[in-house]
């Protein structure tokens, strides 16, 4: 672990950045895709199993 | 030309590889590790040891020990020179480390500790707390946790042979055969087991990281360059991952060197509660209990870990209250399964997170992803594990009647992998600094972790082990 003063004042100090619109659709598309993934892989390991 | 030195992924692999070959003989006939050292649950301590293999039965319990201290020390020695590490010091460390490890692990097999309640009458005791022979595990864990906390000079004087990731790595390779062996007759497990791994890596890179990342930017207002890195601590494989997103977006070295510290520190508090939580309220639902470790903890050694815990704490359960005996390691293997899927994407992510930020986030010129960042990134001890698996899966799928002698064979393997699980839980303990949570400027990073692992990962982790395994058994044992 890092004890450096100077880094631990920039995380106490840091000032808040907006979402980037780049940020936000990475975030949506991350979500969507993983939501769907797992429920397309849950369906189809109870279709294996049955 | 100078060699470059092999890398601890590397070496667990080899190690996995030598070790598990040589158990292997012994299906052929050839029992070449049949005096390694094997504990039993003890009333009185000089009966706690004995050769694992009955054709070595007039081996000295002591002496089985002397031997297996000796052939891991020489062994892991010149693995430390493959390495490029100070041998001598290495060898002193590894010393005190295994005797301190094993120590543990022996207090572990302590009768009022360890007996299941089955066995106290044979051991001529009238209770126990029945937490079975992997009380060696948290007892290793207590001990590494004290010295490292209250002894930090001891600690630092051992560090050649703390590396908790190498041993992990090495267990899971051998834990690989033992998956394999098992898997060969119950296809539907092993099947269930697979599209968990699959499903392991779209919710954690996919749908942990991303709220992670939206947390710590948007509530708790942290740069890009904290955020990734932490998203990806909490969310994928702890460690590696952090690491591994730090280098991809650029961010100063120190930043994942702090994600990491604050991810094993969290990790270690999982592996303390998750498997007592699992215990009490998923007893009678093992695989997901399994699951969801591999999901929920965070690097490789504490959710291998806690998958071994939870092992060992729901079979003793499960047998006292429903009286059904499982096969061991079965919970285990879904956690492992679950981490090395998940363990086998860190450079595909870091490779997508590079090409996004190069391209899309913070565009520099000249700068591009590169696809060599997947094979760079990718965990080599993941192929260890698949080679030992699929090996041992087809060998007992291509010759039915040679199960027997494999698992024979893998359980002779299964000395060295508690070893190595013993030396990891010892070595977690020792590099966990909880004072450190009370600096100022990393409670808000902890914080982020709390609100996403504790609010977030654990309940969902637990939703999606609960859909893939629930209602799927491991198999009993024969009466």
């Amino acid at each position: 672990m890092n004890n450096d003063p100077k880094l631990l004042e920039e995380l106490r100090t840091a000032r808040r950045e907006p979402l980037a619109p780049v940020e936000k659709a990475l975030i949506r598309w991350s979500l969507g895709l993983g939501l769907t993934l797992t429920a397309l892989l849950a369906w189809l390991s109870r279709a294996v199993a049955s | 030309m100078k060699r470059r030195p092999l890398t601890e992924d590397w070496l667990a692999v080899l190690l996995g590889l030598l070790l598990f070959g040589l158990a292997l003989a012994s299906a052929a006939g050839a029992d070449l590790l049949g005096w390694a050292v094997s504990a039993k649950v003890w009333t009185k301590l000089a009966a706690s040891l004995a050769p694992v293999s009955a054709r070595y039965a007039a081996l000295p319990g002591w002496a089985s020990l002397l031997a297996t201290y000796a052939f891991l020390l020489v062994l892991l020695s010149c693995g430390a020179a493959l390495m490029g590490a100070p041998v001598r010091r290495f060898a002193a460390a590894f010393t005190a480390v295994f005797w301190a490890g094993y120590a543990c692990w022996l207090i572990g097999h302590w009768a009022y500790l360890a007996a299941t309640p089955d066995r106290q009458a044979a051991l001529g005791i009238r209770w126990s707390l029945n937490l079975t022979p992997e009380a060696g595990y948290i007892v290793a864990l207590a001990a590494g946790l004290a010295l490292g906390n209250l002894k930090p000079g001891v600690a630092a004087a051992l560090q050649e042979a703390v590396r908790p990731e190498l041993y992990v790595k090495t267990a899971i390779v051998l834990l690989g055969g033992a998956l394999g062996a098992t898997a060969a007759d119950q296809a539907r497990l092993a099947a269930s087991l697979m599209f968990q791994g699959l499903c392991a890596i779209s919710a954690a890179y996919l749908i942990f990281w991303s709220v992670a990342y939206y947390v710590a930017r948007q509530w708790f207002g942290f740069s890009r360059e904290w955020a990734a890195p932490l998203a990806s601590g909490i969310s994928v494989c702890g460690v590696s991952a952090a690491i591994a997103t730090g280098a991809a977006i650029r961010a100063r070295p120190v930043v994942p060197v702090v994600v990491s510290s604050l991810v094993v520190i969290f990790a270690v508090i999982e592996l303390l509660v998750l498997p007592f939580v699992a215990q009490t309220f998923l007893y009678a639902e093992p695989m997901v209990a399994g699951a969801w470790m591999g999901l929920a903890v965070k690097t490789d050694g504490a959710a291998i870990a806690s998958g071994a815990i939870a092992d060992a704490l729901i079979r003793a359960k499960a047998e006292a209250l429903l009286g059904v005996r499982y096969q061991p390691d079965w919970i285990t293997g879904a956690c492992a399964m679950v981490k090395v899927f998940i363990d086998a994407f860190i450079g595909v992510w870091a490779f997508v997170l590079a090409w996004i930020w190069t391209t899309r986030i913070e565009p520099r010129p000249g700068e591009t992803a590169s696809a060599r960042t997947i094979w760079e990134r990718f965990p080599k001890f993941v192929l260890g594990y698949a080679t030992t698996f699929l090996f041992v899966l087809a060998l007992a799928s291509g010759w039915p009647a040679l199960v027997p002698a494999v698992k024979a064979a893998m359980a002779e393997a299964g000395v060295f992998r508690s070893l190595f699980f013993v030396l990891t839980f010892f070595c977690i303990g020792l590099v966990s600094h909880f004072g450190r949570l009370r600096e100022e400027g990393i409670g808000r990073l902890a914080l982020v972790y709390v609100v996403c692992l504790f609010g977030f990962i654990v309940w969902v982790a637990l939703a999606i082990a609960w859909i893939f395994f629930a209602g799927v058994r491991p198999p009993v044992m024969a009466a």
